[in-house]
């Protein structure tokens, strides 16, 4: 598991791009708006990861954390301020156009002319990236918009937006496939559909850099994540080693809320949450017999003591408790 | 050339299924077809007026260089501006245009609706000669007309780069409709604010505003001398000061000047900021 110390890892980029396997290299990537320093935002703070060849990678964040702009900057509609990165090991300005024709990318909401129908949409797609119209038959079909193909963008469902975006991002057989919340606006059954595209893809080899909120889907769909919060990158590692760290444990008595208040107040704890099925503590060093003996001193008998592997949700909003409204538990 | 043929390609689909487009096309061509059936009426009821080639070109080209550059700049705002708030603009960019690319695009369509347009009205000047009582001779064209329309070409081509910069800047229809309008309301106002000053330099200066250098490019008098020997002998009679020709090379310079800062202007921004 990677910490990300943000003022720099001493990676330097010409000796990374050795490591050929790696699609996306980013190194003290950094993007401020406005250039007053007063009314200037720093939206990115040099952020440094790498997705290697074939990895699902979710990338994570609050809402406002810089998840937009950082995929923006690697697709080329906003300019960096700071820092650098890689595609494909291209880093010049004709290598990065050229790196793009291997990327397949949706940022945001689907961007369709509305006047157009989903196929001439992928037409104009087709004839950017050099692609034989015969694709666009195949993508529609992939994505189940076969039957709508002569409709008008603009009579789409949000649902055939995405799907539309979807098979736009395919048609030129990428071999890396970004997709900023790919599943906005989508019913269980489209959710589901998205998450078997993306398997199949990923089980072709292509590399994919997911951006989502649902985090269930991430946990299913991902093999590595990284976690992001006013621009900097918090946690990033493989999203089994993330759910599987730390030492947290599941205790149950009778009286929950008594235990809440004494776990509250143990002094190896570092975190205490009260859940449906009990109060999950996260500890410090992990040592169990020590728990016991603090509770029953405190008069308090455990019900059920059980280690605790925490889902990626739960890990998300730990390290993300700080950008959380405290009033709404919600993003902010 | 085959990322300018791909280019072509695109901003031909997208326009071409806009129903703007055609109806813009389908208005000049109505405007410019108004004119010549005046001259085809004239010729039937007036025994002295003739509608031949290539004697209508001064009358039919005179109404395009009016209302033709105006129409090219609301075209290319209204065909281009909406790319921004479609967000189509940078998922072109993310499908992997370069900015240059999309730029050299957008001036395509731009040549290509200067063409249309141009196209439009030599068809409708050619054909329109079919219905007149008078045969035509074998000369089409003679160069006089040939240098109004490049003329007329290259006035639309400056409001045409001047909505294309409008567009990029503002990235809104509405509001770059909005400024358009304004800065012609305003240059015409110019003038009038400087009636009373004596500075011949300040007055020679506002000849070369942008808007009054494609008028005087689109002015028939200056490609048709004779014409404006024809006029001068009437005009003390009616107390009018007698025309003078205007030198088109200087205009024709200005106005190559004023596409390259308009264009350039544009490209830079699309350059520097986010999409």
């Amino acid at each position: 598991m990677d910490d990300f110390s943000l003022n720099a890892p001493d990676m330097d980029l010409q000796d990374q791009a050795s490591t050929s396997v790696d699609v996306i290299q980013t190194l003290d990537l950094t993007k401020r708006y406005g250039m007053r320093a007063k009314k200037s935002v720093l939206a990115v703070d040099r952020i440094s990861f790498a997705v290697k060849q074939g990895q699902v990678f979710g990338f994570l964040g609050p809402n406002g954390s810089g998840k937009t702009t950082t995929i923006g900057m690697l697709v080329g509609i906003i300019m960096p301020t700071g820092g650098s990165f890689r595609l494909f090991g291209n880093s010049d300005s004709r290598g990065l156009t050229a790196a793009r024709a291997r990327v397949g990318a949706t940022l945001e909401t689907p961007n369709f002319y509305p006047y157009m129908s989903g196929r001439d949409n992928l037409r104009i797609v087709a004839a950017i990236k050099g692609v034989n119209r015969s694709r666009i038959k195949e993508c529609l079909a992939l994505v189940g918009l076969s039957r709508r193909a002569k409709h008008r963008f603009k009579t789409y469902s949000q649902g055939m937006k995405q799907r539309l975006a979807l098979a736009a991002a395919m048609l030129n057989d990428p071999e890396l496939i970004v997709l900023d919340e790919p599943s906005n606006g989508l019913d269980p059954q489209g959710i589901r559909e998205i998450r078997e595209i993306i398997h199949t893809l990923a089980e072709r080899g292509k590399t994919i850099f997911l951006s989502s909120h649902l985090l269930v889907e991430v946990e299913r769909t991902c093999s590595h994540v990284a976690i992001i919060r006013d621009g900097r990158i918090i946690k990033w590692g493989p999203v089994a080693e993330m759910v599987g760290e730390g030492n947290a444990v599941l205790l149950r008595s009778e009286d929950i809320d008594v235990l809440l208040g004494a776990m509250e107040a143990y002094p190896d704890a570092t975190s205490v949450r009260k859940t449906e099925d009990g109060i999950v503590v996260a500890l410090d060093s992990g040592d169990l017999a020590n728990v016991t003996r603090y509770l029953s001193g405190q008069g308090i008998y455990l019900s059920l003591l059980v280690p605790h592997r925490p889902s990626l949700e739960e890990v998300f909003i730990d390290v993300t408790r700080d950008a959380m409204d405290p009033k709404t538990g919600l993003a902010s | 050339m085959k990322t300018l043929i791909m280019l072509l390609r695109i901003e031909w689909l997208k326009a071409a299924k806009r129903r703007i487009f055609w109806l813009a096309i389908g208005a000049f061509g109505l405007f410019t077809a108004i004119r010549a059936v005046i001259g085809i009426r004239l010729a039937l009821t007036i025994p002295d007026a003739v509608y031949t080639l290539p004697e209508i070109w001064p009358d039919i080209l005179r109404d395009v260089a009016g209302f033709g550059p105006l129409f090219t700049a609301i075209l290319m705002i209204l065909l281009f501006a909406p790319e921004f708030s479609w967000r189509t603009a940078r998922q072109n960019i993310i499908d992997g245009l370069s900015k240059e690319q999309f730029f050299t695009g957008k001036i395509m369509l731009l040549a290509g609706l200067v063409l249309l347009f141009m196209a439009v009205a030599v068809l409708i000047g050619i054909s329109s000669t079919m219905f007149s009582p008078d045969e035509s001779g074998s000369i089409i064209f003679r160069p006089s007309d040939l240098s109004y329309m490049g003329g007329i070409a290259l006035g639309l081509l400056v409001y045409g780069s001047f909505g294309l910069m409008l567009s990029t800047h503002l990235r809104s229809s509405g509001s770059a409709l909005g400024i358009l309008f304004l800065y012609i309301i305003v240059e015409g106002i110019i003038p009038l604010l400087t009636l009373r000053m004596e500075s011949r330099i300040l007055r020679d200066a506002l000849e070369f505003l942008p808007l009054k250098v494609v008028s005087n490019l689109g002015n028939n008098l200056a490609y048709y001398p004779a014409e404006l020997v024809d006029m001068n002998p009437m005009r003390p009679e009616l107390d009018l000061v007698r025309l003078g020709g205007s030198d088109i090379g200087i205009y024709v310079i200005v106005a190559l000047a004023y596409i390259m800062v308009l264009l350039g202007l544009s490209l830079l921004n699309l350059r520097k900021r986010d999409l």
